[in-house]
């Protein structure tokens, strides 16, 4: 009996071993087409009978980066199973596969840990206005001009998006001596809380002294830091994402910076990224880094990990460990 | 019955309510010595009656700035008590206090949150290299420049004195899953060291993934990390310094990252500050910051709270509340 087809878009670095390993249930490809054109057409030929495809968060230019309707039409029947390497997966339409019988998988979990020391990493960074004094001291001023900072013990950190990676990032911000307090869609247990705070929205928003994205980018979150929701906020507030550019509208975002309203910003996500609004380069004192959340090896490794053990239950078991929230109920 | 007479040097820039309140019970100078010598000939004037001096840390060039044998041979015989503002007093030579009957007081506890997150801070951008991945941003390069690095989740943090900074330090770390261990003259009590493993100096070199130098400056630990230290350690090992510069011979560091012995370095201190080792500020991977320990409001403020607590003991009650440890013996 042939082997099910498995179609690699992208490139598996570290768990190498491991994706070699599914020859023994699978047969598998590695996605060679050169242009998105390309990539249709080999679709509806050499890729005609894939059953499940590992996907790789890559350059929008690059074919099957973006799974979106367009692309869904071209997809072969066979295609059932989705596993992206990702916890944020808002480059595919989630819709679009479900009404095409096609289910999606992402990597929760697996990105938590070094997500969330980023995140803290820039707390502590735009608190403290570390990248002043960082530049200062490379341009040979040593510390003149560096003004004083604040300390994070005794502030209110406020996670928009209390998951995994919130969770995490709260548990790291007790040891700086912060009080937690979260907003989600719906209130937490009160074991995953764990002594965080559930507020309103509003609330959250003008009790914080530092707020943290790390919420999934969606319809419903895009944009959902604007000019009014920076107006409910504390003056002097400190601004940090690790989730997705989107979810702040980044020229209110550099509009508050210059009026003070946002005392500093650390972002690893822009609304455009690569490309940063000119306002941001340009301030000094917010820490800016190029989207290395999970850039380590261990991380790496076990986020490919995730992936190929969803593929593998996608090909042996007709289904996947992590199904994306939106299609929990159409999981058997 | 006229006040005792208590002198500053340097300056109060926080807590002027609470220096100013002392007045009803000390008469208080403000030092406005232009220069050494003359400061010397105001000890024999108007400053010859001084009880108590509130010592800042002032650049070297400063009257006042180094209490050492040929200024401590110049104080008036009244002056029984010098109240430091800082946790290390390597700029006091407290032998020569203690032969001529001056009880020297710091400021430990109100530090080691500020210095724990700066040091924190480090830990982080040494070992996920954040530095190179912000000038690449910063030069368009985008994440060009940003390499695949280490998680801190696991691995094992080597703290070389672990006083009040090592401890909040640890508790820091812990929230990343570190491992912490731990070398000091003595073990500490198992309360004290709360579950860090008490270590040798050598196993400390040879085991520690991390070493976070948290020790104070003196005769035995000028240069304590040299060649030879290096040596010792595992390949790739991550150093911490938010001490005192001293501490590491600069250029055996410089080497040891050349090498590779060194995968990286996160510094606030260096060996003869303000000055920099031409071969770290070259070095794009190493995250340096120009002591910025406790430059916070807050943690400046409690400082200047706790100097003023220990200059109000000495004029009431004849003793200090926070004596440097060379000096207990000598108090009651």
């Amino acid at each position: 009996m042939t082997k099910p087809h498995v179609l690699l878009l992208g490139d598996v670095l570290h768990a190498r071993a491991e994706w070699e390993a599914l020859s023994d249930v699978a047969t598998l490809s590695v996605c060679d087409s050169s242009t998105k054109e390309e990539f249709i057409k080999d679709l509806a030929g050499k890729y005609s009978d894939v059953a499940a495809v590992y996907h790789c968060h890559m350059d929008d230019a690059k074919p099957g980066a973006n799974i979106n309707q367009e692309l869904l039409e071209a997809l072969p029947p066979s295609l059932k199973f989705i596993c992206h390497h990702g916890a944020g997966y808002d480059m595919i339409d989630v819709n679009a596969c479900t009404r095409k019988g096609i289910l999606v998988s992402n990597t929760p979990g697996a990105v938590d840990d070094a997500t969330a020391d980023v995140n803290m990493f820039l707390v502590l960074g735009a608190l403290r206005e570390f990248n002043l004094a960082m530049t200062n001291l490379r341009k040979g001023n040593w510390n003149a001009g560096v003004p004083l900072s604040h300390d994070p013990e005794g502030k209110v950190l406020g996670i928009l998006g209390m998951g995994g990676i919130g969770r995490a990032l709260k548990r790291r911000a007790q040891g700086f001596g912060m009080i937690t307090q979260y907003h989600n869609r719906k209130p937490l247990s009160e074991e995953m809380a764990a002594g965080a705070k559930y507020v309103s929205f509003d609330e959250l928003l003008a009790t914080s002294d530092v707020i943290s994205m790390n919420l999934p980018l969606n319809a419903h979150t895009r944009h959902i830091i604007n000019k009014e929701a920076i107006a409910k906020m504390k003056d002097g507030v400190i601004i940090v994402n690790t989730a997705r550019g989107p979810v702040i509208d980044e020229q209110a975002l550099v509009d508050a910076l210059e009026s003070g309203k946002v005392r500093c910003a650390g972002l690893d996500v822009f609304e455009a990224e690569p490309k940063i609004h000119p306002g941001l380069l340009a301030n000094e004192k917010v820490i800016l880094l190029p989207h290395v959340g999970t850039a380590t090896y261990e991380t790496r490794k076990k986020m490919e990990i995730t992936v190929i053990n969803n593929i593998r239950s996608a090909i042996t078991g007709a289904k996947l460990l992590n199904v994306v929230p939106e299609q929990i109920h159409f999981a058997p | 019955m006229t006040k005792p007479h208590v002198l500053l040097l340097g300056e109060i820039v926080h807590a002027k309510a609470e220096w100013e309140a002392l007045s009803e019970v000390a008469t208080l100078s403000v030092c406005d010595s232009s220069t050494k010598e003359e400061f010397i000939r105001d000890l024999a004037g108007k400053y010859s009656d001084v009880m108590a001096v509130y010592h800042c840390h002032m650049k070297d060039a400063k009257p006042g700035a180094i209490i050492n044998k040929e200024l401590i041979d110049a104080l008036p015989p009244s002056l029984k008590f010098i109240c430091h503002n800082g946790a290390g007093y390597d700029m006091v030579d407290v032998n020569a206090c203690a032969k001529k009957g001056i009880i020297v007081s710091n400021t430990p506890g109100t530090v080691s949150d500020a210095t724990a997150d700066v040091g924190m801070f480090l830990i982080l951008g040494a070992l996920r290299e954040f530095y190179p991945a912000m000038t690449s941003l910063r030069k368009g390069k985008w994440n060009m420049g940003a390499p695949i690095s280490r998680d801190p989740e696991g691995k094992v943090l080597g703290i070389l004195g672990m006083g009040g900074i090592g401890s909040a330090i640890k508790r820091r770390a812990e929230g990343f899953d570190m491992i912490t261990q731990y070398h000091n003259p003595e073990p500490l009590s198992d309360e004290l060291a709360a579950g860090a493993k008490y270590v040798s100096f050598d196993e400390l070199l040879a085991t520690s993934d991390v070493i976070s130098l948290n020790l104070p400056l003196n005769a035995q630990t000028r240069h304590i990390i040299n060649k030879d230290a290096f040596a010792k350690m595992k390949d790739g090992v991550v150093i911490v310094n938010t001490a005192r510069g001293a501490i590491i011979d600069e250029q055996a560091l410089v080497d040891a990252l050349e090498s590779r012995k060194v995968r990286c370095a996160g510094l606030d201190v260096f060996e003869a500050e303000p000055q920099i080792h031409p071969g770290l500020v070259a070095n794009e991977k190493v995250i340096l910051l120009p002591h910025v320990g406790t430059r916070t409001y807050e943690t400046q403020k409690k400082m200047e709270i706790q100097v003023i607590n220990n200059v109000r003991s000495a004029v009431t009650e004849a003793k200090l509340l926070n004596v440097v440890p060379e000096h207990i013996s000598l108090v009651h």
